[in-house]
């Protein structure tokens, strides 16, 4: 009994000293300022998208607070603020999800004149969204494109094109994403249509290209390929370069080439977007045109290894991007398909399941 | 006076099962007979789209493929189980033998799966060992197809199937094989016809306990399965969290809850009708 007693109290305990230590990290930070109400900025993104650093000068130049929460799906974000998850400024969904959320409501338009950095973005890069027309809820953050990684120690000849899943010699040493709009979207791409086709005989034939790559892969896969990749167990990977070379060492990296096809890929497009339940407005503005501030989206790009958007900062870049954004000249961004949603479902399910 | 504390015993066992049993049942249950939410979710009316999608050849072939690498992983762990539990009843070394097959267990279930990748890829062990030999010229794919989901399965799931063999074999009395033998059994022949119908129980058991995680695996399909060897759960998955279908993806889990619950029911019956 005074063991349990005992316990308890330790675990108590030791639960308000970790709740004490938060307030005094934050004072720290606030001290230099002397000013007692700071302003806090809740933002919700992706896991790992804005590097740390960026947040802390922002912190610091602003004088302000910044709570970062992450999320690892478009799904699961959504899902949240759906549910009722409230209490967040900016948001980061892709462009698919921001015609979405603008559909149901939930996003507040966006006053450009609050961001004259929004200058700074590749006018080529904006005239090809069309999730949100002209931009007028969403500041696009960071594009890219899945494309597909080559072991050159292996496999030495290689076209730029989808076509090397036709190739019979690579046989069960390659894989493809297991997501529905890139395999698809690379199979449509191939066959010149758009990755947001919503014409069924479009997709039956796109159908039948990957039942012809899905012959010559070992799997579907999204989680594990980039270790097997790592691993010399697959030479030809379809995956976003993060993925594929955050499991290779410098050594590695030099015997790896990433294009993406010539063909065109399915693009995506995250954004800042903010809420209409958004609490700190203009301090959600102070932060979007922060981000675009040459140094500080260059310092981004870099740490993502991702094309810059934002042209100034592309002279600025001390990282070299694994591709330009001249590579996804005929890349497409994926589009909410909308009802055609379940044409693309049933004919990606014929593909998974059938022999 | 005696109380009577039946009920108090009872108590957390009754309500853990239906906070975490029944209700949830009843949720996805309920689930599957309401309308599909457009970005996931149900909408509160009734309706059987779940049930009438269940109905393409393309559920119906992966639910064809469950049972088929479920009844042949679940025969194959209880052939082997078998020999291996009466040779551990009858050593004289149980208890480090028991150790030996737990032992595994203190690792991590996907990082076992893991270890079976490094062995059998195409840049593996055995493969290294095959060519280094000279037996293969180049890489055997062992992986990615339906008999590497069947090896992982049975690695990974047949302690389930020893334990209860164990616990059986371990309380018949051997002094009836000696009886039989005695009468003039064959060795083989006694413990197939004195043995076997005596450690019924243990058999049963062993069967339900591999067969149901059996059913239901999702993950050793992900990571060893082909391109071709998709299971229910990888579909409820997908329709779950990807395609965020979830009247779907619960018709899916009730059929799979039905089907496992008549295979259960079925086997039970037919060992009572045995011992009758």
């Amino acid at each position: 009994m005074l063991l349990a007693a005992a316990i308890v109290s330790m675990v108590v305990s030791g639960c308000s000293e970790g709740e004490k230590e938060k307030p005094t990290e934050q004072k720290v930070v606030q001290k230099p300022q002397q000013q007692e109400t700071a302003q806090t900025l809740y933002i919700y993104n992706w896991t790992y998208y804005i590097p740390n650093q960026v947040l802390k000068d922002f912190e610091k130049e602003y004088n302000v607070k910044v709570v970062y929460d992450m999320y690892s799906s478009n799904e699961e974000m959504f899902t949240k603020l759906k549910a009722g998850g409230s209490g967040y400024d900016l948001v980061f969904p892709s462009g698919d999800y921001v015609s979405i959320m603008i559909k149901e409501n939930m996003l507040e338009p966006i006053d450009k004149t609050k961001i004259p950095n929004f200058s700074n973005i590749d006018p080529e890069v904006l005239a090809k969204i069309h999730f949100d027309e002209g931009s007028q809820y969403s500041v696009p953050y960071m594009m890219g494109a899945a494309g597909v990684a080559v072991n050159t120690k292996f496999v030495k000849d290689f076209d730029k094109s989808w076509s090397i899943f036709n190739r019979d010699d690579l046989k069960g040493r390659m894989t493809m994403l297991d997501d529905m709009r890139e395999v698809l979207g690379a199979a449509l791409k191939s066959l010149g249509y758009s990755v947001n086709t919503k014409s069924l005989e479009e997709l039956q034939k796109a159908k039948e290209l990957v039942k012809q790559w899905k012959k010559n892969i070992v799997k579907f896969d999204a989680e594990s390929f980039g270790k097997g990749f790592a691993a010399g167990e697959f030479w030809v990977v379809q995956g976003y370069q993060e993925n594929i070379f955050l499991e290779l060492d410098e050594a590695a990296k030099q015997d790896v080439a990433f294009f993406i096809p010539k063909e065109g890929s399915a693009m995506y497009m995250d954004n800042m977007v903010l809420l209409k339940t958004a609490k700190n407005k203009d301090l959600a503005y102070t932060f979007m045109n922060y981000i675009h501030e040459p140094k500080v989206f260059a310092q981004i790009a870099d740490f993502l290894m991702l094309p810059s958007i934002n042209v100034p900062a592309r002279d600025l870049m001390k990282v070299k991007p694994n591709y330009e954004i001249a590579d996804l000249a005929r890349s497409e961004f994926k589009e909410d398909l909308g009802e055609s949603l379940k044409d693309y479902n049933q004919i990606w399910q014929e593909i998974i399941v059938g022999e | 006076m005696r109380k009577n504390y039946g009920p108090i015993y009872v108590g957390p066992v009754a309500f853990w099962l239906c906070a975490f049993l029944s209700v949830p049942l009843l949720i996805t249950l309920s689930y599957s007979f309401l309308a599909k939410g457009l970005y996931g979710g149900v909408e509160p009316h009734f309706s059987l789209a779940a049930y009438r999608s269940l109905f393409n050849t393309a559920v119906l072939k992966v639910l064809l493929n469950t049972i088929i690498i479920a009844v042949l992983s679940t025969a194959l762990m209880v052939g082997l189980a078998l020999p291996t539990a009466y040779y551990i009843a009858r050593s004289s070394q149980k208890n480090l033998l028991l150790m030996l097959i737990i032992i595994p267990f203190w690792t991590n279930f996907l990082i076992r799966i893991y270890a079976w990748i490094t062995i059998l890829g195409s840049n593996g062990l055995l493969n290294s060992f095959l060519m280094g030999v000279g037996l293969t010229d180049g890489p055997i794919q062992f992986l990615y197809n339906r008999g590497a989901i069947i090896l992982v399965i049975v690695y990974t799931t047949i302690p389930f199937a020893i334990f209860p063999l164990y616990s059986t074999i371990e309380k018949f009395d051997f002094s009836l094989i000696e009886a039989a033998m005695d009468l003039g059994a064959s060795k083989t022949k006694a413990l197939w016809k004195i043995m076997i119908p005596n450690i019924r129980s243990g058999i049963t058991t062993a069967v339900l306990f591999t067969f149901i995680p059996t059913f239901g695996n999702f993950a050793v399909p992900k990571l060893v399965g082909g391109t071709s060897s998709w299971m229910l759960g990888n579909l409820i998955e997908r329709e779950l969290n990807i395609t965020r279908n979830w009247p779907l993806a619960s018709s899916m889990s009730v059929v799979l809850t039905f089907v496992t619950m008549l295979a259960v029911l079925f086997f039970m019956r037919s060992q009572n009708k045995k011992e009758l």
